[in-house]
Order: structure tokens, then sequence, then C-alpha cells
């Protein structure tokens, strides 16, 4: 039961079934699993160390210079995408080469700048919910999240891009109308 | 390539939502009214125009991984005079867009396309194709809200109209999924049919 009731938590804070957050690089994870396994953890890596910082700068930052807010995260995602490059290319260089594209997808793209901006956004309606530890399990369940929507794709992707799809709906829209239905059976759990 | 390909691709043969799939989120949740659009419209055309083209002055040699993240934070200047300027123009829609205007400032059009596609091309092609690129992006928004506010709220630019069946659905998030899958799916059809009329003349 607590798994269950779990799986439905993180259904129904997806930030791609409730708000399409990070749709166009979930088509691309869900080609094949281990695209799907390298990108759903580099967006985790993202999302918590990012939620994190986050955290720090909007307890620095004043109200009169909200408008940089936008900045400082994006400098933040900057540093880290540095960090985690500079950290896999000194791991050894096949492994760089293996892994850097899934950082590429994952550093700059809407899952990851709107996890910061939704936690951030949450914690100024639960007050109680403005500390690190809140900000960092949110992080962690958008890439959870991200994780959970990507299987659901891939579970179907070989179909939706099969020729038993007319071939003006084979792929993508055909992927973006099973997500729709996806998040319309979501919507009702909620 | 010639010219005219490489004017008119972002419009309809490489349109920036329907074939390259980017920037469809604001479009799947915020694209349900022409209010919305218009607001949205005009954060993405000035944010990438004029971040685009500042992009383009960052030295070529660069490492890739540092010009993207230049490209990001150059994005994210540009949005502050916009996003003042919008809070004039559209005081009302800026709360109801939230965080997806600030979102638009780290498209995949600035941090990817840039790259691949506008610094590659010569300045004054770069230019022309870009807004291209952003009108095609810009129409596909207006489709979207028109027919979903007329379908799912029965009306038209707040206006009420006489719409005899209202799908409510379509306001929702799962209605923006499923309006663009079928959008894009027309257009695919759209396109095979135009290609195939060419082959046959």
């Amino acid at each position: 039961m607590f798994i269950i009731d779990g799986i439905i938590l993180l259904l129904t804070s997806n930030l791609i079934l409730t708000q399409a957050l990070g749709t166009s690089t979930l088509f691309i994870a869900a080609e094949s699993r281990k695209k799907l396994l390298g990108t759903a953890l580099t967006i985790t890596f993202f999302t918590t160390a990012g939620s994190a910082a986050a955290y720090f700068i909007n307890n620095l930052m004043t109200e009169k210079f909200k408008n940089l807010t936008l900045l400082f995260y994006t400098l933040t995602i900057g540093l880290l995408y540095m960090i985690i490059l500079i950290l896999l290319y000194f791991t050894g260089k096949e492994k760089f080469r293996d892994i850097r594209k899934y950082v590429h997808i994952s550093a700059f793209n809407c899952a990851v700048m709107g996890t910061l901006f939704t936690v951030t956004e949450t914690a100024k309606f639960y007050p109680e919910r403005n500390n690190i530890n809140d900000f960092m399990l949110s992080g962690l369940q958008a890439g959870a999240g991200f994780l959970i929507t990507a299987f659901i794709l891939t579970a179907a992707y070989k179909r939706l891009t099969s020729s038993d799809v007319p071939a003006s709906f084979r792929g993508f829209p055909a992927m973006l109308v099973y997500l729709g239905i996806i998040s319309m059976a979501v919507y009702a759990l909620k | 390539m010639n010219r005219k390909n490489s004017v008119f691709d972002g419009l309809l043969n490489d349109n920036t939502v329907l074939s390259s799939f980017m920037v469809i989120s604001p479009i799947i949740i915020c694209g349900d009214t022409l209010r919305n659009a218009v607001a949205l419209i005009y954060a993405f055309s000035a944010i990438t125009f004029l971040s685009v083209m500042f992009g383009s002055f960052v030295p070529q040699k660069l490492p890739y991984a540092l010009k993207i993240i230049i490209y990001a934070v150059i994005s994210s200047l540009v949005y502050i005079p916009v996003r003042l300027a919008a809070e004039q123009f559209f005081p009302d829609i800026i709360p109801r867009i939230g965080i997806y205007f600030m979102l638009l400032a780290v498209n995949s059009l600035i941090t990817v396309q840039t790259e691949a596609k506008f610094y590659r091309m010569k300045r004054g092609r770069m230019i022309l194709s870009l807004i291209f690129y952003i009108v095609g992006f810009d129409t596909v928004m207006l489709i979207t809200a028109s027919v979903r506010e007329l379908l799912a709220y029965g009306t038209v630019y707040d206006r009420i109209v006489d719409a005899d069946i209202l799908i409510s659905g379509l306001g929702k998030p799962f209605g923006g999924f499923i309006f663009l899958g079928l959008f894009c799916g027309v257009y695919r059809k759209i396109r095979f049919m135009a290609n195939h009329l060419k082959g046959a003349n």
C-alpha cells in the first residue's frame, strides 16, 4: 500500500504530466532504456543539486532583486554543468564521451529550470516547506517523476513509432496524444 | 540550401513546435486563451530574437558547454527588461503565465538551435531565418490558443461567442497534449500531401 501511495504521489506531482515540463527531453530519453536511465539520472542530479542551490539563492536575495532570480538560477545550473563535465573528464575520457551527451541534453531544459521555479513557488505557498530538506526532496521527486514518465513512454515507444500507426501520426504526434491520455488519468487521480 | 528554403524553413518545413518539437510546454499549459497567447508571443519573440542576436557575438572558438552557458546567461539578462515591459503591457496576464514566462528565456531555440543552425549562417540570412522560426512558433501558439479557447470556454479573446458544444477538457493540460498531438498530425498530413503534389507536378 505504501509503495502504491508513493507511486500515486509521484504521478500526481509529476512535472511532465501536470505541467508539461521537460516533454521534449522526455521524447529523446524514451528512445532506448540506456538513454532513458542516463538522462533521468542526470536530470535528477541537476534538479536535486539545483533545488538545494535555489534554497540558498531565495533566502539570500531580497525582494528588490527578484527579477534577477532567473539569472542566478541559470548561473547555478551553468556551474553544475561545468562541474559535472570536468568531473567526468577526469574520471576517464571514454566515460566522458559516453555520458557527456546526457549532460548536454539535461542541463538547460524546462524540467530542470521548471523544478527550481516550482519548488520556490511551493515554498511561498507553504512556508513550513521552506527548508533545505524539502527543497532537495522536491528536486529528487521531480527526477523520479521524470524517470517514471519516461518508463511509461518507453513501454509504448515501439508501438507508437511502428508502421501500424498512420504515417502522419507516427512518432511525436502519437506520443503527445498518449501522454495526454496518461495525463488525463493522473488528473482524475487528483 | 537555397535562400528561399532557408528563409521559410522555420515557418513550414522545420517549424519550431510541430517539426522540431521544441518549446511545447508553454503551448500545452498556457496556450488555452488568446490573451495568454499574445503575452507569450511577445515574450518569446523579444527574448529569442534579442538573445540570438547578442549571442552571435560570442566567439565560436569557445568550448561548446561554455557557449551554451553564455547563451543562457545572455537570455536571462534579456529577460529582465522584457519582463519589466510585460508588467506594463500585460499586468493581469503575467501572474497567470507564471513560471512559463521565465522558462521561455532558456528555450531550446536559444540554447541548442543557435549552435546547430543559426550561427552557421551569414548574419543577414541568420536574421531572416530566425524571424521565420519565431513566426513559426507564434503561428502555432495563435492557432492553438484560438481553437482551445473557443472550444473549451466558448470565448474568443474573452468575448463570449455562440458556441453550441464546449469541451472543457481542452483547457486542461491533458487537453493541450491531445490537441497539440492532433494538430501535429494534421500538419504532417498537409505537408505529405503538398510534397506529393509537388512530386506529381
